[in-house]
């Protein structure tokens, strides 16, 4: 039980956090990892148990978001509850932002960035996880990143001008 | 002309190296002709790039004992449950995970047979009205005058002819070998996490485990393909998934169901 716990406690958290927010996160993980124990017994194999877990993971985080009527917004508590990214200052700005602008999206188009961009799952799997078709799948990733295109806007623009600058390919 | 409405549903496909070969051309013709989708693929593929390099979220190191709270709570309140309710709940979760689910023709074929056996019960019924009105003597005649169908029988015969051309047979006879490849598929995967779990187990269950799965396996492929060996395949997976939590009263029985 420990061991499947800490093979997925990264991944269940993370999807968690970025779909709910930080201070609901852990909530909803809690709930995701004792839904996969009690339900290991009669789990028949109808998908991989990855998928099994992380599609847990997705319909628990969006019933808590149902639940508490927060759809629209993470709050700012879960950006400020981030690790620091070992990364360039400016990349941590552009992530912070990344992560506000991912907070602003409807908790669908979340769940499938979160899946495929972050989590860096396939469509196959996406598709698999939200149970939907693999086309609306890529229809939703579109409208989803279009949606963060919008957000984000001056702030792309200005990493694609680094980016330019320092010779990097765009 | 291709245009930009046309390009750009397909640049998130397109940047993901997801697009045929033969479309990625036309959308870098248009790309190497049009600024604006530039400026859009741009943006995406930055968009992209910083989602992929987002950092990963640590959970807290009291996750652990969160989720052993709460399953201590569930047990709780499993065993304060009245033994009716654990039972409905026991038919509940078995109907939800039943790998039985009707295709299309199996669905009209069970309509159908609801259809009639509901007509059957309503001419019984009738009949047996007709027969408790006393003095009514069975006329004298061949069998056949006396079996022949009412109206209402004779008018069911449509759906019992449409009954007979659907083809179920081959759904149903090709489901036991879906079955099996279903548990082939979880066998393999309960295998690969009960080797991530071996380096905590002691040597002595260690032994034990290799031994209990050798002989299941061993009679699995003795019994072939049938019923006998989907029920050993069960008896096999119920043991890996105990082993896996260290279900200590389940593996004392050995693993069998």
């Amino acid at each position: 039980m420990e061991m499947l716990y800490h093979q997925y406690k990264r991944r269940v958290f993370g999807m968690a956090h970025r779909i709910v927010g930080g201070s609901d996160a852990e909530e909803v993980a809690q709930e995701v990892f004792v839904r996969v124990f009690r339900g290991l017994a009669a789990f028949r194999g109808d998908s991989a148990l990855s998928t099994w877990i992380y599609r847990l993971t997705v319909n628990a985080a969006l019933s808590h978001l149902a639940r508490r009527g927060r759809r629209n917004e993470v709050g700012d508590d879960g950006l400020t509850e981030l690790p620091a990214p070992p990364v360039t200052e400016r990349d941590s700005a552009l992530a912070a932002r990344i992560e506000k602008a991912l907070g602003q999206l409807p908790a669908g188009y979340r769940a499938i960035l979160v899946l495929h961009d972050i989590e860096g799952l396939s469509h196959e799997e996406c598709a698999a996880i939200l149970e939907c078709r693999i086309g609306t799948c890529k229809s939703q990733l579109h409208k989803a990143r279009a949606r963060m295109r919008d957000l984000l806007g001056a702030h792309l623009a200005d990493r694609n001008a680094e980016r330019k600058d320092s010779g990097g390919t765009p | 002309m291709t245009t930009c409405d046309k390009i750009r549903p397909r640049l998130t496909t397109y940047l993901d190296g997801e697009l045929a070969d033969d479309h990625g051309s036309v959308v870098r013709g248009h790309l190497r002709e049009c600024a604006d989708c530039r400026g859009v693929a741009r943006d995406e593929a930055a968009l992209r790039d910083g989602l992929r390099l987002l950092p990963p979220v640590d959970p807290p190191g009291s996750l652990w004992a969160g989720v052993h709270a709460r399953l201590a709570a569930a047990e709780v309140a499993d065993a304060r449950k009245p033994r009716w309710r654990r039972t409905a709940e026991h038919w509940a979760r078995w109907a939800r995970t039943a790998r039985f689910t009707p295709t299309m023709p199996q669905l009209a074929a069970a309509s159908v047979f609801a259809a009639a056996a509901i007509a059957l019960l309503t001419v019984r019924a009738h009949r047996a009205d007709e027969v408790a009105t006393p003095a009514v003597a069975l006329p004298d005649g061949p069998r056949e005058q006396l079996l022949r169908p009412s109206p209402s029988t004779a008018r069911d015969r449509p759906e019992a002819e449409a009954l007979a051309t659907v083809d179920v047979t081959a759904d149903l006879l090709a489901e036991p070998a879906r079955t099996t490849e279903s548990y082939d598929r979880v066998v393999g995967e309960l295998m690969t996490s009960a080797h991530a779990s071996r380096a905590g187990w002691s040597a002595e269950f260690r032994a034990a485990f290799d031994a209990r799965v050798a002989g299941l396996r061993g009679e699995i492929e003795r019994a072939g393909r049938g019923r006998q060996a989907q029920r050993l395949q069960g008896s096999l997976i119920a043991y890996l998934q105990h082993a896996i939590i260290g279900d200590g009263m389940m593996l004392a029985s050995g693993g069998s169901q």
